[in-house]
């Protein structure tokens, strides 16, 4: 007993050397990665102060769209353990939803009044987060319901094959070409004037976004922590048979997550069509990617790290891309944001706010 | 009442996937009695608890409770029904406060007026949990995590209690603590089927037992009879002669 005891010592011992060697010098890598990255955003600061605060509005609006998505990853992930490849094309789905009401129903020319406009994306918000919802939730019924049981990557591949159906409506329904959302108050750089400090301008466009992810955001917290369906959700989330044997219909929990996923998308949607003006089959691929980097980074499952993790991908991508001293430019601008996912799936698999639990939750 | 069947089980095959664990179960459990479910391990004592809170549901044979046929019923509606469960392994919300998993159980309950009264009744059986009710369950001790789990199976207000195991992996002084509050809830109520690998204090607190052997039933008497019996003291109480 005791000679093996000492066995496995000897055994063990130069190992966690190793190891804690290696974890050191990751994470003194990590360290100074930041600190490069803090030392160019101050120089940055300090050379071009108001292309900084720009560019920083820019991205915390970009952030929160993104936030939109990423949340429906993250519920999704949570509750199934399955990354919903097709959530992008469900938010893409909401745009062209957005499009076709704009362009066909309300017909607005360019810089539509503002009554016309409000309107117009009052109803686009309704129709969209109701048909995403709707959408998503029934993907689920039809396409992952069966697949409960299976092996972990039946689902998976599932959801992309979902993913390509999504898409192909798409084509079928708007052609390949990219549908393009009259250029409005509501549109990245066109945005009207609402209050500046010094030289930056705070903008329609910008306040159009956060005016609708913040009371989003805040019905999903409210549902989440504090109502019954949340309580469900959370319970199911952690152990679907205890959930049961609570008195859980776990399934129409289920249902409900995705249909929580799918209104956020097409909030999403709508914000994309009318900021970016133009909206295309493989908008959805793309900006989900990053949604779900942004999940990710923040730690898959956890809904504050999501947003966290959104609004961080969202002031990279615009400091890359706005910054003016040795700013890399746009074209890196997704090698940057998949670095990022590796360099977070290496040192940090569980997310900036996901934490290692015994139970691998 | 008292010799009222309040859940009857008649002949349950019970499969996961092609493999048939149950082999034709059945029995029966009385108002206000404990009944307790012995047997090596694998015999489907689990598996017979799963089938009856309708995680997995037979594919042949019937389950009655409280007078309704339940064979098919989803779990959500069986535990509204009035049975409730503290299950193998405890399978507690890890992330989640000892108090939120004692409401938990309570999830599926209309009177909402009567909770604190439930509350305090737990806290009662178990002071500890009233120290800790803010500590997240994943963080609990093995034995506090049993006393939420038998908690929480408490707080459904369950006519039936099932427990699977609730001595599993407790030290000796715990165990005798959870029988004594087995036999406590009984009295204020409740009727309990209890499943043990602990048959010795099992059968005597229980008034009537089954041995379960490879998905049968293999033995069904009193409980004080199987104690005396030769062939359960041999197999399952450990002894040799
Ligand atoms: N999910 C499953 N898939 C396949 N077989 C299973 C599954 N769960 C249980 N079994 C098998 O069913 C049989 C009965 O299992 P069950 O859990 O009911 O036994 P048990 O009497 O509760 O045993 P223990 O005392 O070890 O808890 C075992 O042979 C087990 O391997
Ligand atoms: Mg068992």
């Amino acid at each position: 007993m005791k000679e093996a005891d000492l066995v496995t010592e000897a055994h063990v011992r130069p190992v966690k050397a190793r190891r804690d060697l290696g974890a050191r010098a990751s994470q003194a890598i990590g360290f100074l990665l930041v600190l490069v990255v803090l030392a160019w955003l101050g120089v940055n600061l300090v050379r071009a102060p108001d292309n900084f605060g720009r560019v920083l509005l820019i991205g915390v609006s970009q952030g929160a769209l993104y936030a939109l998505v990423a949340l429906g990853y993250t519920l999704v992930y949570g509750i199934l353990e399955l990354i919903n490849f097709a959530h992008g094309d469900v938010f893409m789905l909401g745009g062209m939803i957005t499009a076709t009401l704009v362009a066909q129903v309300f017909a607005l020319g360019e810089n539509p009044a503002l009554g016309s406009l409000i309107a117009a994306l009052l109803v686009s918000l309704a129709a969209a987060i109701v048909g995403c919802a709707v959408l998503n939730a029934a993907i689920e019924r039809i396409a992952y319901k069966p697949l409960r049981s299976a092996p972990r990557l039946a689902p998976l591949i599932t959801a992309i094959g979902v993913s390509f159906i999504l898409e192909n409506v798409a084509i079928i329904w708007k052609g390949t070409r990219p549908v393009s959302v009259p250029v409005s108050d509501f549109s990245a750089g066109n945005g009207r004037k609402i209050f500046s400090i010094g030289q930056v301008v705070y903008t329609s466009d910008r306040l159009f976004v956060i005016l609708i992810t913040v009371p989003v955001l805040i019905g999903l917290i409210w549902l989440v922590k504090f109502t019954r369906q949340g309580k469900a959700m959370r319970a199911t989330a952690q152990d679907k048979d205890a959930a049961a044997m609570m008195g859980i219909d776990v399934d129409r929990t289920i249902s409900v997550t995705f249909l929580v996923a799918g209104a956020l998308a097409g909030a999403g949607g709508v914000i994309f069509a009318f900021y970016s003006t133009e909206i295309s089959f493989g908008t959805g691929f793309t900006l989900g990617l990053f949604a779900f980097t942004a999940a990710v980074l923040g730690g898959i499952g956890n809904l504050p790290g999501a947003v966290l993790g959104a609004l961080l991908i969202g002031l990279i991508q615009n400091f890359n891309e706005g910054l003016s001293w040795y700013a890399p430019g746009s074209k890196w601008t997704e090698s940057l944001v998949f670095a990022i996912l590796i360099l977070i799936l290496v040192f940090r698999p569980q997310g900036l706010l996901g934490e290692r639990t015994p139970e691998g939750a | 009442m008292a010799n009222e069947a309040v859940l009857q089980v008649e002949g349950i095959h019970t499969f996961y996937g092609t493999i048939e664990v149950l082999k034709g179960i059945s029995l029966e459990v009385r108002h206000q009695e404990i009944v307790t479910l012995i047997g090596s391990n694998g015999a489907g004592k689990t598996t017979t608890l799963r089938s009856i809170n309708g995680l997995n549901h037979p594919r042949h044979g019937s389950i009655r409770f409280a007078g309704k046929n339940i064979t098919h019923e989803p779990p959500h509606d069986i535990v509204r029904m009035g049975i409730s469960q503290s299950p193998e392994g405890r399978k507690l919300f890890p992330r989640m406060s000892v108090l939120e998993n004692l409401e938990m159980g309570a999830f599926q309950r209309r009177d909402r007026s009567e909770l604190k009264n439930d509350l305090d009744r737990v806290y009662s059986l178990f002071p500890r949990l009233s120290e800790r009710k803010r500590q997240r369950a994943g963080t609990l001790s093995g034995g506090e995590q049993q006393m939420v789990a038998i908690g929480r199976a408490l707080m459904a207000h369950p006519m039936l209690l099932l427990l699977d195991e609730p001595s599993m992996g407790l030290a000796p002084i715990f165990v005798e603590r959870v029988f004594e509050t087995i036999v406590e809830i009984n009295q204020q109520g409740t009727t309990i089927l209890l499943v043990e690998q602990n048959a010795m204090m099992a059968l005597e607190v229980a008034s009537r037992g089954y041995v379960l052997e490879t998905g049968t039933v293999a033995l069904a008497d009193d409980a004080k009879a199987l104690l005396r019996n030769e062939q359960v003291r041999k197999t399952y109480l450990g002894e040799t002669d």
